[in-house]
């Protein structure tokens, strides 16, 4: 009887420890996926909950609570690297591959807007800060390309700065001849262009392969640009820049009503400044 | 026939037309277009094209350049952290902006702004030309630019409206 029992105390065991080894793997992966990724880019939605997008995925971090949002559906498995607010507050996606995607809100249904791109290669994509429906996506050899209805048709319009862009951005910095400017991270600094696409010239001296690049909405003339994690501030439209200390590699940056500016870094952490001037964790 | 010509402070010393003697100058524009002969892509007459250029060449080609070419090194500041003044031939970006912003570029002026001086580069002529000679100098512009580059205007025009 004894033998009996022990035999089947054995054969549970066995069971259970088999069992341990193949869902293990699963475990570790839903562990990581909030954990140590670096940040790929930040916005915020409407409500303010900020957007974070790594490796493993795109979340919508709201104070404590995180929401997953499904990434949009790609037949090439392409992994999304732009990510951009509208004025309208609606969210894009774009990667190489990908091509660029609307997250509709109603059905929480990703929508391709790539039907009239000629190809998927976007590596930067920028919405305009004023104008809900217009939007620029940077495609590389095949230069840049705008769309003023909400990406039903795209019409390229300028071949870019020099150096491939990196990073995109719309600003409505008074001082345009239209309705605001460009600033494009390239692999020598800051670009800065009026977003009648006139001319790219250089923002300042700022030099080195430019991985992100946002402003200040409420004060458009703050320009913050990220060289090999290095945080770098223009506080007059790019004319000149001075590093800002930050504990962390910084890997992407958005501001957010509630916390100001936000920089997500290499080891997946988003920190803000407290009223003090420190750098701090914002709760996940 | 003499036409006179008087300095005018706005265009930092260049040579300006008498606004009065504009006249004179449409009367001679008809022989000037053959002399020089518009492109024929132009969406505007032969006349309106003449008179522009002529407008073009007492008010503007002194800066920006007789045919339109610009100052030599146009996307850079000079020695006196002003932008120079660009092209308006195919080279340059006037293709790029609406018929309504040229009008306002030419009427009200422009400085870049980040220019190290705080005055007008661009001067403004509302007080020097008529609306209707604005018009003429912007339909003259279009003739120094390729016809995609057209097309694009004329679609910028058509988005402004």
């Amino acid at each position: 009887m004894k033998a009996k029992v022990y035999r089947l105390n054995s054969g549970v065991s066995r069971l259970f420890l088999f069992a341990l080894i193949a869902v293990m793997p699963g475990l570790v992966q839903a562990q990581s996926a909030t954990d140590g990724q670096a940040v790929k880019a930040l916005t915020t939605d409407a409500s303010g909950a900020l957007l974070v997008l790594r490796n493993s995925g795109l979340l919508a971090v709201e104070g404590q609570s995180t929401t997953e949002i499904p990434l949009p559906p790609s037949d090439s498995g392409a992994p999304p690297r732009s990510m951009a607010k509208g004025a309208d507050e609606s969210l894009y996606l774009a990667g190489p591959g990908l091509g660029i995607w609307r997250y509709d809100n109603a059905s929480k249904r990703w929508q391709s807007l790539n039907d009239t791109l000629p190809d998927l290669g976007i590596t930067a994509i920028a919405a305009h800060a004023t104008q809900a429906e217009t939007l620029y996506v940077y495609l590389g050899e095949s230069g840049m390309f705008r769309s003023r209805d909400g990406g039903a048709e795209w019409v390229k319009v300028d071949s870019g700065p020099r150096e491939p862009v990196q990073a995109f951005l719309h600003s409505d910095m008074p001082g345009s001849m239209e309705s605001g400017w460009l600033f494009a991270g390239t692999t020598r600094g800051v670009a800065r262009s009026m977003d009648c696409f006139c001319f790219w010239g250089d923002a300042g001296e700022l030099r080195g392969t430019v991985t992100a690049i946002d402003y200040d909405p409420s004060a458009p003339e703050n320009v913050y640009a990220v060289i090999e994690g290095q945080l770098h501030h223009s506080s007059d439209g790019g004319e000149s820049w001075a590093g800002l200390k930050i504990p962390e590699p910084v890997t992407a940056l958005t501001f957010s009503l509630k916390e100001g500016l936000v920089v997500g870094t290499e080891d997946g952490d988003l920190l803000s400044q407290n009223a003090s001037g420190e750098w701090v964790p914002v709760h996940e | 026939m003499e036409i006179c010509f008087r300095r005018t402070p706005l265009a930092n010393g260049y040579l300006f037309m008498n606004k009065w003697s504009f006249p004179l100058v449409l009367l001679v524009a008809p022989a000037l277009v053959v002399a020089g002969g518009a492109p024929p892509n132009s969406d505007s007459g032969p006349t309106e094209v003449a008179e522009g250029r002529q407008i073009y060449e007492q008010y503007c080609a002194a800066c920006h350049g007789w045919q339109g070419e610009g100052a030599a090194d146009w996307t850079k500041p000079d020695e006196k952290g002003e932008m120079p003044p660009p092209p308006h031939d195919e080279t340059g970006h006037t293709w790029r902006h609406s018929d309504a912003m040229l009008f306002r570029m030419i009427a009200e002026g422009w400085r870049h702004p980040f220019n190290k001086t705080d005055r007008l580069t661009m001067p403004a002529f509302k007080d020097i030309l008529t609306d209707q000679e604005i018009q003429l100098v912007i339909e003259y512009l279009k003739t120094l630019w390729t016809e995609d580059q057209r097309r694009y205007q004329r679609s910028e025009s058509q988005d402004v409206n």
